[in-house]
């Protein structure tokens, strides 16, 4: 992945949305959503609201309701309760004023014709058109105009994908995990594409499975969980919330566990024949209180917790929550 | 929305093997049953002869050939594969798809009609004035369009595997029930009334109307306006509610 390079992050962020005096209209908004298929729940009382500029990581699991979520922005799907809003209208109408620019991962491509025509369609049904020309060129597939598009690798594909999603002045941009299929140096060119995107003042969600990804480049992650929206807030406060340092050491001897479970600002606490591995919201007060217990550890390493293993306690914890309950 | 049209009339011409068949299927047919006609038979009590009326019989059997066969399929494919899916996220209408799908079927249908109108001048001897051959022509090719309508709705209601034999059953149960095989006039009286409410009698009926010297009857127009507006109508509502997975 890039580095995070400018994170064009002077994305106006309200606090607190909820009490109705954001200072822009919101581009999304969603009202206790829910949607199910036949039995399964696939999106459960789910409410967000997305701002303009904004550059918004939808995380989650497998099955944890973010095409689910797309489809239902798109217009796609319906939902069963709840309400949705694009620029304050439905998503179809907010779609048929030529507002909204998706790439889905489900999406297909039309077949047995070359890349230029395709783009060329797409920008002839936007009521907001750029020239082909320009879309090709900002999608980097100017080279592959004359191939056909059912002889295309992954990647290519992917990028095709992606000047249908901006052949007109979109204000908001959904991305269905749009790196899929890229190798490192194709996403680093995609994600930089995207950027200019993002300057030009666009708002762009995008659900994806790299978490690096999201790190680098969100403004704000959603994380999603057995369709429940179950964190909102910059990477920074993620990784904060799901403890913001892992410790790891080894101890000789056996191991008390519950003397462990006694340490201040534990978080998560895991432990494997003699190696202890702690989640911590102060890692210095922890470890004070670890020699303070007159424990002897060695081998020791702190390291801040990646936005991967932040995500992976906070589902973690949704996930035992939700045992709880039942 | 005229890129969308001109593309896909540019995609089917492309794929030469179905033109290849749908235009050929139906001249073979015609070439083939007419060998089994006595010369100056005629055609019940039609007032035709019975190479004229099979000719514009085969005409219409051809044009739905082109039309219903592959279309429907390939309409269920691209919904399979989601290209649907993301041209519902354009600002495109259902009647856009709609049309270019039935223009696009429509390219196939006008030679297969023409090679079977030309085989009847020219191999089979059936004369007629060149106001009819235009008009048969134009009739037949337009009464197409009713079937291509009916292709684009299976395309949308069957998944890819069923479309086929779905469309085949439509086409094959029209056909005959149509009068396209058997000449309508062998079929009992309740059947042929019965026949003149589906759409295949009527549509061969306007060239052989035409063979005759009249125009197309209206009933026979109206009987195929009201299913060209139900099919198109259908397959435009089924476009924009698509919300399996299409």
């Amino acid at each position: 992945m890039t580095a995070p390079a400018a994170k064009s992050g002077t994305a106006p962020r309200p606090a607190a949305p909820a009490d109705g005096a954001a200072p822009a209209a919101p581009v999304v908004a969603f009202s206790g959503v829910d949607k199910s298929f036949g039995p399964v729940r696939a999106v459960t009382d789910l409410s967000l609201t997305l701002y303009p500029g904004e550059t918004v990581a939808l995380l989650g699991p497998n099955g944890a309701g973010k095409s689910t979520a797309l489809d239902l922005l798109l217009g796609l799907k319906n939902p069963d309760r709840g309400g949705i809003e694009v620029f304050g209208r439905s998503p179809t109408q907010a779609i048929a004023a030529g507002r909204v620019g998706a790439m889905l991962q489900s999406g297909g491509l039309m077949e047995e014709v070359t890349v230029r025509e395709l783009v060329g369609l797409a920008c002839d049904l936007h009521p907001r058109r750029h020239p082909p020309a320009d879309v090709m060129a900002a999608a980097g597939i100017t080279e592959i105009g004359d191939r056909k598009v059912n002889k295309l690798s992954g990647g290519q594909e992917q990028r095709v994908r992606f000047a249908l999603a901006t052949a007109g002045a979109n204000d908001l941009i959904v991305l269905d995990e749009p790196t899929t299929g890229m190798d490192v140096s194709a996403r680093q060119a995609f994600w930089a594409t995207m950027r200019a995107q993002v300057d030009q003042g666009r708002t762009v969600l995008f659900a994806t499975h790299y978490l690096e990804e999201a790190d680098a480049i969100a403004d704000r992650v959603l994380v999603l969980h057995q369709g429940r929206l179950i964190a909102d807030g910059t990477a920074a406060e993620i990784k904060a919330r799901a403890g913001a340092r892992r410790i790891t050491f080894d101890l000789e001897g056996a191991v008390d566990t519950d003397l462990l479970g006694t340490l201040p600002h534990l978080v998560g606490l895991d432990v494997t024949g003699p190696t202890v591995r702690i989640r911590s919201d102060d890692a210095d007060a922890t470890m004070h209180a670890v020699y303070g217990l007159g424990l002897y550890p060695r081998n020791l390493e702190v390291s801040g917790l990646g936005l991967e293993q932040a995500f992976l306690a906070i589902t973690d914890a949704a996930t035992a929550e939700e045992a709880g309950n039942r | 929305m005229k890129t969308l049209v001109k593309l896909e009339i540019t995609r089917t011409l492309r794929n030469r093997k179905f033109m290849f068949f749908s235009v050929l299927y139906p001249a073979m047919l015609f070439l083939g049953i007419s060998l089994t006609y006595k010369s100056g038979a005629t055609a019940g009590d039609t007032g035709l002869s019975a190479l004229a009326y099979l000719m514009t019989s085969m005409a219409a059997f051809g044009a739905m050939t082109a039309v219903l066969m592959g279309n429907a399929e390939r309409i269920a494919r691209e919904r399979e594969k989601g290209w649907v899916r993301q041209l519902r996220l354009t600002a495109l209408p259902g009647r856009g798809y709609v049309t270019a799908k039935i223009a696009s079927a429509a390219t196939v249908s006008l030679p297969s009609i023409l090679i079977v109108l030309i085989l009847g001048a020219t191999v089979k001897d059936v004369h007629l004035k060149a106001w009819q051959w235009a008009g048969i022509g134009v009739a037949t090719w337009a009464g197409s369009l009713v079937f291509a309508a009916l292709g684009v709705a299976i395309g949308y209601l069957a998944t890819a595997d069923a479309a086929r034999p779905i469309s085949m059953i439509f086409y094959f149960g029209l056909a005959i029930l149509g009068g396209l095989w058997t000449p309508l006039y062998l079929f009992p009286h309740w059947l042929q009334t019965m026949a003149g409410y589906l759409p295949a009698a009527p549509y061969a009926a306007l060239g052989r109307s035409i063979e005759l010297g009249n125009a197309p009857h209206a009933k026979d127009v109206t009987v195929l306006a009201v299913y060209l507006l139900l099919f198109a109508g259908a397959a435009a509502w089924l476009y924009r509610k698509d919300t399996r997975k299409a």
